[in-house]
């Protein structure tokens, strides 16, 4: 059924934009390998510490397995940043906000709090994501699609977990209409 | 340097595509998790379908590097336990959070900052936690065809189970009509959204 006020929705299609990103992910694969995002992380990490402590880098075994800054894994997350910026610029319709309206709805407008839970929720999905080895894009996405089974079984512990979490923070709230 | 231009290349077009479905939007990932709005799901799910039967294609002329990741029970598991509180709680994952800074979210900075401190602690930590909770129950990089014995096979069932969870969370999840209603149009028993909604 087509809705007649389509058009007002501000995002595009989730199908054509599926074909749209596994394209670009077979041209990662074709072109680089798995692609990941948090490994970006370790990147940018490893370049800091190159200069400020290059003993303290030589030493750990995680920023071995991982290259600086001057590979592909940190420019493909800069190029994220980049991509969101255009992305943004491009777009009139769809909202840039600094705190989600949900968000606002169940804790009050204090920008301290939101900043300090996303801070905190940041450094959780790194941390699981170091310790897994990959986040949703280097493990359930990129795993899943070469069948790789740690990507199936993190794809389906993070979903519940993430859904299970949403609802015990914002379930009431979402039960009132006007959350939009 | 070409691998960099690349990268940069890869990273752009992901990052736009994202914030065009509004995977950049904490908003929006909140209602999806709430299975409120369908959309991101799905559109996660197929893109993974739609991504392994492409990179089947490549393998078959030979193209392309893959390194599917070991599987530990314990560290796979605990990591993505803690790994959805974070998503659930802040609605960002560590892709999202680069996109979304770029887009100008001062949430999503903050996120990414927390994620430097928590690569930093886990860096740290690498040699004590890694030999207590991931290497005993690593059962080495298995996969789905290792499972099914034909590499054919098991892309047929991992692109056919996934188009069927696409389809289940279109059933499951809200259809996504109510999102309108932000960009200003009034919530009203009127809009064809809320209609269909009641319909149903």
């Amino acid at each position: 059924m087509e809705h007649t006020n389509r058009e007002l929705i501000p995002y595009w299609n989730w199908i054509p934009a599926a074909f749209a990103l596994a394209g670009i992910i077979v041209f990662i694969f074709a072109t680089y390998g798995p692609p990941a995002s948090s490994s970006g992380f370790v990147s940018v990490l490893k370049g800091f510490f190159e200069w400020v402590a290059p003993d303290y880098v030589a030493a750990k075994v995680h920023y071995k397995a991982i290259p600086g800054p001057g590979a592909w894994l940190f420019a493909f997350v800069l190029g994220m940043a980049i991509g969101g910026f255009v992305a943004g610029r491009t777009s009139k319709k769809i909202p840039v906000r600094d705190m989600p309206p949900i968000w606002k709805k169940r804790f009050g407008d204090s920008r301290a709090k939101r900043y300090a839970a996303t801070f905190f929720g940041g450094f959780l999905i790194l941390f699981g994501s170091r310790l897994a080895g990959g986040c949703t894009l280097g493990l359930f996405i990129s795993g899943s699609t070469q069948l790789a089974v740690s990507g199936l079984y993190f794809g389906v512990v993070i979903f519940a977990v993430a859904m299970l979490t949403a609802r015990l923070i914002f379930g009431e709230i979402a039960q009132e209409e006007d959350i939009q | 340097m070409t691998q960099i231009w690349l990268g940069l290349f890869s990273g752009i077009a992901f990052g736009f595509v994202i914030q065009r479905i509004g995977a950049t939007d904490a908003h929006r990932m909140a209602r999806s998790h709430l299975m409120l709005d369908a959309d991101i799901s799905r559109f996660m799910v197929l893109t993974v379908a739609l991504s392994a039967v492409g990179l089947f294609g490549l393998q078959a002329v030979g193209v392309g590097r893959t390194l599917p990741l070991p599987t530990s029970i314990v560290a796979t598991g605990l990591a993505a336990v803690i790994f959805g509180i974070g998503w659930g709680l802040t609605g960002y994952c560590p892709g999202t959070t680069w996109a979304a800074a770029g887009e100008g979210r001062m949430d999503a900075v903050f996120a990414l900052l927390g994620g430097l401190a928590g690569t930093t602690l886990f860096a740290q930590l690498h040699e004590t936690l890694v030999p207590i909770l991931y290497d005993p129950t690593n059962v080495g990089q298995i996969t789905l065809t290792d499972l099914f014995r034909n590499h054919a096979a098991a892309v047929v069932v991992l692109a056919v189970g996934f188009g069927f969870c696409t389809w289940g969370i279109g059933k499951l999840w809200g259809s996504g009509e109510r999102i309108f209603a932000f960009e200003g149009e009034p919530d009203s028993e009127t809009s064809p959204g809320n209609a269909e909604k009641t319909a149903e």
